[in-house]
């Protein structure tokens, strides 16, 4: 076994400024990515030399994300980091099982700062799993990582800015976005006005994507929700409808858009497998995306020396999970005796403070990209619910009907959840189907359960012991 | 159910077995049961291996291997000394056999009663692979150990690799036992349970007993948490949990968890037909195509957390004997704690000088190949009927005063 003072797993913006904190105050932190390159979702680099690597956009973001990465390339030689690898299990004592180059080590730190990011989360509805239909990311990812059109035409659906900065991404690509389709209603931004203009530059931001689409002839459909795709042997249509506050849609009032593509996601789902694995309590918070870990200010969990930061702990977007992932790494420098604590105190209040406007306005956009009780009305009794198990509707909801109303209860009765995603894709979508039909809440409903290995692990990977050390030689950003 | 003639504590597939018998004899029967993590029920490999583990062929030979590994560490064997040989008493071994026998016919009866298909399938049987010469030295000892009834022939390394072609081509030769088949140990308790159901058993989950409630020298039934549940005898089923249950009434049930983990892999298509036992690990293929590898024999109280270097010695153990399975992904793994004793054998029957209670637990590595014979011993004994088989090698006194077994 291999010990570390500071493992931080995930490179995304909350890990890389953990690391960059440690790294100043002299950690030597390791970090650990399941990808060839850092960044994380967000700061995805393409692969060196590939055309999209000369498309990159050149928004405030974008060039933030790339000022990101330059520190943490100037800062290399004081960060041990660990690219393709990944985390199948966390043991008592924070001992972490790490998969890497076909084999496998154990690793305990003293301190772990989990910066897992979070995933996209759409429920099912009919059609959804016909080819052609995907999330969001999944198709910018398509256009920015890999520079390939995920078709000729899309409708761009779900909730949440995300939506704007994808339609608009794949239309600079060249497919052709018929619609934004918003669940959230254009009214409900005024009820919120006050708080929004907490962040005046992130406001500011949207409102640009906004304008953009307009210049572009993109219509943005607010209120309104695709409730089934079709087609033969792949996606030809969506099915829309303006809504209602729950998120019912207006049958009378169908639109049907012919399009090959369609990216939707109803925002993002916190990884917290390994969080759970490593005994952090949960707590169920709707606006940050349904179970998250709890966590202090500085993001230490319920357990001792596992600290959580970004959207892994609550989904709050990539500025709020860079000053997390520093008030981690700062929390645990003062922890190990690199800081003292006067400069502890002034860094940590400095960093609250310029979070607490971000976290009031990201309440404000929660509350208006909410997730509504009718989305777990549009599946119907042939939906696919569980893909891994191939389960549907019809399969399912009796299963609730008889008191199927946990994750354990439903996995024994129906084996939703038992295939390799461990129910990562079908649970979030329904624990809410459950309490809808139960008049429970999620957080009586539960969470799921993961048991390890929860990534992709073959019997041979765990053959051959690796030794463990930093062997990315080339900077990060140039790959391996 | 007021008070039942007989209460059994544990809801594993002895203590369903038990119920079933009973119940068939026209007893009322309630069951009480508490989903404690660790069954060993559920953590089994569903294996039917009578000989193999009574000659320390089966999942035995890891068991072997660790004790002697752990004496070794003690100071207690020089290197390369064998701890024991591992072949226990014949009593045991005619206990295991003659239960065995009785599947086909329970897979009919419980099909016919419960309506559940409990997954007997007669297969290529149980094959030991012989990596090493001293393992060879150690078949040829059980082979001359062996009535011929048991069914062991010694094979070439070409003669196993036609029964199960993606053998390793390490192996030095095999030792194949024949009449060693499968089970799915979920729908074998589950068919005990329906069954013993239909007879008018009540069974109660979620309900764990914490005490025996003992008058004198006879134990007049149990403790739930806040409720007493009365009864004319009380059944120990409680598995691993059974010494702790003994003892909350002054008794002695020398029965401690021991630890097994296992993996299992995504379903594959056909791709084995025998049981394949080694020195790593065991090796099954279920019937709806996962690969079961088992599994760890470990002495850490009543913990049931799966370690990673538990798991990676399975793998290690599983690629060596069937290089094919490096490829396929594991789906999960879990721990459970067999019910172990110190002579590996199980403890049935009454405890001396005391009424109203009997021993159904200990059966170690072997609870689900036993169980229908247990169950059908148990409940002889408890009705003062002739016993199939001769039950003193397993009565508790075997380990004398606790104060001398616990010492």
């Amino acid at each position: 076994m291999i010990r570390r003072k500071v493992v931080i797993v995930g490179a995304g913006p909350a890990g890389m400024s953990a690391a960059l904190v440690l790294a100043q105050a002299g950690a030597r932190p390791t970090v650990l990515d399941e990808n060839p390159r850092v960044g994380g979702q967000i700061f995805r680099q393409p692969p060196p030399g590939s055309p999209a690597a000369a498309a990159r956009p050149k928004d405030a973001s974008a060039r933030h994300g790339a000022e990101l990465l330059r520190r943490f390339e100037a800062a290399r030689a004081r960060i041990e980091l660990l690219n393709e690898a990944y985390v199948w299990g966390v043991f008592p004592e924070r001992r972490l099982a790490i998969g890497n180059q076909g084999g496998w080590q154990v690793v305990q730190p003293e301190h772990l700062v989990l910066a897992t990011g979070a995933y996209e989360y759409t429920p099912p509805f009919p059609g959804w799993t016909l080819p052609g239909v995907m999330t969001p990311g999944g198709a910018q990812s398509l256009v920015k990582t890999w520079n390939v059109r995920p078709g000729k035409s899309v409708v761009v659906a779900g909730t949440g800015p995300f939506l704007l900065v994808v339609a608009r991404q794949l239309h600079a690509a060249g497919v052709a976005v018929e619609a934004v389709v918003e669940l959230a209603r254009r009214s409900e931004f005024l009820r919120h006005a006050p708080r929004l203009l907490s962040a005046p530059g992130l406001l500011f931001e949207g409102g640009g994507y906004l304008r953009e689409l307009k210049a572009a002839g993109i219509p943005v459909l607010w209120g309104h929700v695709v409730f089934a795709a079709g087609g033969e042997g792949r996606l030809q249509h969506v099915e829309l409808a303006p809504c209602d506050a729950a998120g019912t849609p207006d049958r009378e009032r169908t639109r049907r858009l012919e399009v090959d593509t369609l990216a939707i996601g109803y925002g993002f789902v916190p990884r917290v497998e390994l969080a759970q694995l490593a005994g952090c309590e949960l707590e169920f918070q709707d606006e940050l995306g349904g179970w998250i870990p709890r966590k202090d200010e500085a993001g230490e969990s319920s357990v001792s020396g596992v600290w959580v930061a970004g959207d892994g702990g609550g989904v709050s977007g990539s500025v709020v999970a860079e000053l997390e992932g520093e008030l981690a790494g700062l929390a645990i420098a003062g922890r190990l005796g690199l800081l003292d604590a006067a400069t502890l105190a002034r860094e940590k209040e400095q960093r609250l403070a310029r979070l607490a406007p971000l976290r009031r306005f990201r309440a404000a956009l929660d509350a208006v990209y909410r997730v509504r009780p009718g989305l777990a009305r549009l599946a119907e009794p042939d939906t696919l619910v569980c893909r891994c198990e191939e389960l549907t509707c019809s399969e399912v909801d009796p299963a609730i009907g008889f008191g199927g109303h946990d994750f354990r209860t439903l996995k024994v009765m129906t084996r939703l959840g038992m295939g390799p995603c461990q129910a990562r894709m079908c649970w979030p979508a329904m624990m809410r189907r459950i309490a809808d039909r139960t008049e429970k809440s999620c957080a009586e409903v539960g969470p799921s359960r993961f048991r390890p290995p929860v990534r992709p692990t073959t019997v041979g990977d765990l053959v051959q012991l690796i030794p463990f050390e930093d062997h990315s030689d080339a900077p990060a950003g140039a790959g391996r | 159910m007021k008070r039942p003639d007989a209460l059994i504590v544990g809801g594993g597939v002895i203590g369903f077995a038990v119920a079933y018998e009973l119940a068939r004899r026209g007893l009322s029967v309630q069951l009480l049961d508490k989903d404690l993590p660790g069954r060993a029920t559920s953590a089994s490999a569903g294996g039917l291996w009578p000989v193999g583990e009574a000659v320390g062929l089966g999942c035995g030979v890891i068991y072997q291997a660790t004790q002697a590994a752990a004496r070794q560490a003690a100071g207690e064997l020089a290197a390369g000394e064998e701890c024991h040989d591992g072949i226990l008493p014949a009593p045991f071994r005619d206990l295991l056999v003659s239960s065995n026998a009785l599947f086909p016919a329970l897979a009919r009866e419980l099909q016919e009663s419960a309506g559940i298909d409990i997954e007997f399938r007669v297969g290529g049987g149980l094959i030991f692979a012989v990596y090493e010469p001293r393992e060879q030295e150690y078949v040829d000892r059980v082979t001359q150990a062996l009535p011929a009834s048991c069914r062991l022939e010694q094979l070439t390394p070409e003669e196993a690799w036609k029964i199960e072609p993606l053998l390793t081509r390490e192996i030095q030769g095999a030792a194949l036992l024949s009449g060693e088949h499968q089970v799915n140990p979920m729908l074998l308790a589950e068919g005990f349970k329906r069954a013993a159901l239909r007879l008018g058993a009540e069974f109660r989950n979620d309900t764990r007993v914490t005490a025996l409630r003992r008058e004198g020298d006879r134990i007049v039934g149990v403790e739930a948490e806040d409720e007493f549940f009365p009864a004319g005898t009380v059944v120990n089923a409680a598995g691993a949990w059974s010494g702790e249950l003994a003892r909350t009434a002054g008794l002695h049930c020398p029965v401690f968890p021991v630890r097994g983990q296992i993996v299992l892999t995504q379903a594959l298509p056909r791709a084995m037909n025998a049981c394949l036992s080694t020195s790593g690990c065991y090796i099954a293929q279920k019937l709806h195509g996962e690969v079961l590898i088992g599994s760890t024999t470990e002495r850490v109280g009543f913990d049931v957390d799966v370690t990673p270097e538990g798991i990676a010695g399975l793998c290690r153990g599983a690629v060596r004997a069937l290089p094919l399975v490096r490829y396929v992904h594991i789906k999960r793994v879990w721990a459970g704690l067999r019910p172990g004793t110190s002579d590996e054998l199980p403890i049935l029957g009454p405890a001396p000088g005391i009424r109203g209670y009997i021993n159904a637990t200990g059966a170690f590595r072997t609870g689900i190949v036993a169980a229908p014979l247990t169950a059908r011993l148990v409940a002889q004994s408890l009705l003062g009927e002739p016993t199939d088989q001769p039950i003193e090698p397993f009565l508790v006194q075997r380990f004398g005063a606790p104060e001398l077994a616990r010492a």
